[in-house]
């Protein structure tokens, strides 16, 4: 029987929004030197091949990758904008992959998905940026330099709270 | 809030699920299933503003062409004009935990960690983004959407094989917006989709509309578009909610054209009226039959004038008398019936259904008793009988009954009630023009039966058999050493293969019959 066969990949407009994001992520990594930018670039380019293939896997391990480069970037001495940045870049680069290929196994390659996932992109990409945004202003005007331990824990609380007060 | 409009009061058995609640409640866990649970008692008229039950009964406007095809907006000023929104059901409701952030919340905790190690303020920061990600997951849960559905149809009464264009409107009628819908419809499994996918997604405002269509190929019978998936996730995709929707029906009835085929042959058992079989009684018609002597009364129009001319003795012609018959066409619809030859093409049922059509429609246009009888779960008997509102009847029983569908029984049909209770009801004069593919012992059987009775049996056999492997050979040999058993029986069998035209096969038989 001849009919419609739906496709489970994402479109290209899929690739695209995810390219829009993971080039923020190599832009980032390049103050820390050629090799976190190779490696974010390495691992922006898996991300899409695994954004284009409908992957999931290629597209976690791409973005782990990507981040990679980030942090390698922050640990050869990059500043904190950067890294924050490029953190953020990669997390929308990440979610908007992850989120296409689960709009393309529900609803198939043929409709027209643009609108939701750019959506989906900005609103996680505002997100990041005002929670980077909030930590980046505290970091720089913050009155006391706690030692770093401090602030981790600080953080785990944190993030302990935000679950908590979920469930 | 209550999700989805209430259930309208013309859904059968949901006329006590006004205000039915898809309370789904998501506690811990990667996968919680809730279903949705009617609230009790909610009786009354249902208080919703946007649903004036009596106005969308028309939910299939049946106008060809102008609509808007795969228009997608969320944000118009459309929305509010259309006061034709539709009663929706929720049917279930399944919440999910897609748990897609939880790498991003390790990955965080191991770049704070990796900070902390190396004394680098900014991976600290870092960690500070991926608890914020964490958090924007975590607080928000997806929405309980309440959503209009409307369908329209470019043609709700299409001839089988047109192509029919259904547009969805899916309205956000709550107060919520939802920030990504997937929508998935649920087309009839005997329509295949044919342009387009039945699925859309999007975001929707409070009072948003999203427009879809697609493009179905019309096959015969009657079809209810009325289920809908309905997906919803919150803005980080960390909750996600799948909701089966049952909509108000939209009908696409698909009859076939009154098609007929060339006469058929039948037997000679025919009723006592006049018809077109012409029988080995004399009496008046057009065929001369014998020359008898003259009988006090003999009608003046059949005395053998030349004869009296000749000698003066008075005699009179004797005609073959034309009779009508009575046939009742009987379909066989069980199980075991449902074969096809090869992947695709119509299976051995639908040719069957289509040859009880067809010579229903040419034993009626000759005059003929026709009725309709199958061997089905459900109990499917019309008369014989003619005339104009019989044939549209037959029309109709033909098309949409749902035992006729494309799909195949789930339970087994019992030949000998069946055959007692058919035998019950055939008249004495009626003949049986038997559609099957004979595919089974059973079917002869069932022919064999009613032939003994005394109800003559035509068998107008599909023939699905392929002979490409060694299985479908055996297969095709059985049926073929099944039809001459038949035949030696003194049944008729038109043994209609695939690539042949009914007609075809109708005039193959009616020459070997004639000889």
């Amino acid at each position: 029987m001849t009919g419609y066969e739906l496709v489970r990949r994402p479109s290209r407009q899929s690739v695209a929004i995810a390219a829009a994001a993971g080039s923020f992520v190599v832009v980032a990594s390049i103050p820390g030197g050629p090799t976190p930018t190779l490696l974010a670039l390495a691992g922006v380019v898996a991300l899409l091949a695994g954004v284009w293939r409908g992957r999931h896997d290629v597209v976690d391990g791409g973005a782990l990758v990507a981040f990679a480069g980030v942090v390698a970037a922050a640990l050869s001495g990059a500043g904190a904008m950067p890294v924050v940045f490029g953190s953020v870049a990669a997390v929308v680069a990440w979610d908007s992959g992850s989120n296409s290929i689960s709009l393309s196994e529900q609803v198939g390659r043929g409709a027209d998905t643009g609108r939701v996932e750019v959506l989906h992109a900005l609103v996680g990409g505002a997100v990041g940026l005002v929670g980077g945004g909030l930590a980046f202003v505290l970091f720089q005007v913050g009155p006391t330099r706690q030692p770093v331990t401090t602030l981790f824990v600080l953080l785990l609380a944190a993030a302990v709270l935000v679950v908590a007060l979920n469930r | 809030m209550s999700d989805f409009d209430p259930a309208g009061a013309d859904n059968e058995a949901d006329t006590t699920a006004t205000g039915r609640r898809a309370d789904a409640t998501a506690t811990d866990g990667g996968t919680d299933t809730t279903t949705a649970e009617p609230a009790g008692g909610a009786a009354g008229a249902q208080a919703d503003s946007q649903t004036p039950s009596g106005q969308e009964r028309e939910p299939a406007t049946a106008s060809s062409g102008d609509y808007p095809v795969a228009s997608r907006d969320g944000d118009d000023e459309s929305e509010s004009s259309e006061e034709r929104s539709s009663e929706t059901t929720v049917r279930s409701v399944t919440t999910r935990q897609t748990n897609r952030w939880v790498g991003v919340a390790g990955l965080s905790f191991l770049t704070g960690g990796l900070g902390v190690a190396t004394s680098t303020r900014p991976l600290l920061l870092a960690a500070v983004v991926g608890v914020t990600y964490l958090a924007y997951a975590n607080v928000s849960s997806a929405p309980s959407p309440s959503l209009s559905v409307t369908r329209q149809v470019s043609d709700s009464m299409p001839e089988p094989g047109d192509d029919v264009t259904v547009t969805v409107t899916v309205t956000n009628a709550g107060e919520q917006s939802i920030p990504d819908l997937r929508v998935v419809e649920q087309v009839p499994d005997a329509l295949s989709v044919v342009e387009g996918p039945a699925r859309a997604a999007t975001a929707l405002r409070p009072g948003a509309t999203m427009t879809f269509s697609y493009t179905v190929t019309a096959r015969r019978g009657e079809f209810d578009l009325d289920g809908l998936t309905a997906i919803v996730r919150n803005a980080s995709g960390s909750e996600e909610r799948e909701y089966d929707v049952r909509t108000e029906p939209t009908t696409l009835t698909c009859v076939p054209p009154v098609d007929a085929t060339d006469a058929v042959p039948l037997h000679a058992l025919t009723s006592p009226y006049t018809g077109r079989v012409a029988t080995d009684t004399t009496g008046s018609g057009v065929e001369f039959a014998s020359v008898r002597e003259y009988q006090h009364g003999d009608p003046l129009s059949r005395l053998d004038w030349n004869r009296y001319a000749r000698d003066g003795s008075l005699a009179t012609m004797e005609f073959r008398e034309e009779r009508m018959a009575t046939v009742v066409l009987l379909v066989d619809l069980r199980p075991a019936a449902y074969v096809q030859s090869g992947e695709d093409g119509p299976s051995a049922v639908e040719r069957s259904i289509d040859a009880t059509h067809r010579v229903f429609n040419s034993l009626l246009d000759t005059g003929d008793r026709v009725g309709i009888a199958a061997l089905s779960e459900a109990d499917i008997w019309l008369p014989p009988g003619s005339g104009p509102t019989h044939r549209a009847e037959a029309r109709h029983l033909l098309a949409t009954h749902p035992a006729l569908s494309a799909t195949p029984p789930a339970e087994r049909v019992y030949v000998r009630p069946a055959l007692r209770l058919l035998a019950g009801r055939l008249p004495d004069d009626a003949q049986i023009v038997f559609c099957s593919p004979m595919a089974d012992s059973a079917a002869a059987y069932v022919a064999r039966r009613l032939h003994v009775r005394g109800h003559p049996v035509t068998i107008v056999s599909p023939d699905p058999t392929r002979r490409d492997t060694v299985g479908r050979t055996l297969a095709s040999v059985e049926r073929s050493n099944r039809l001459s058993d038949l035949r030696a029986s003194g049944l008729r069998v038109i043994d209609w293969t695939g690539e042949e035209s009914l007609f075809e096969a109708l005039e193959r038989a009616r020459r070997r019959w004639s000889a």
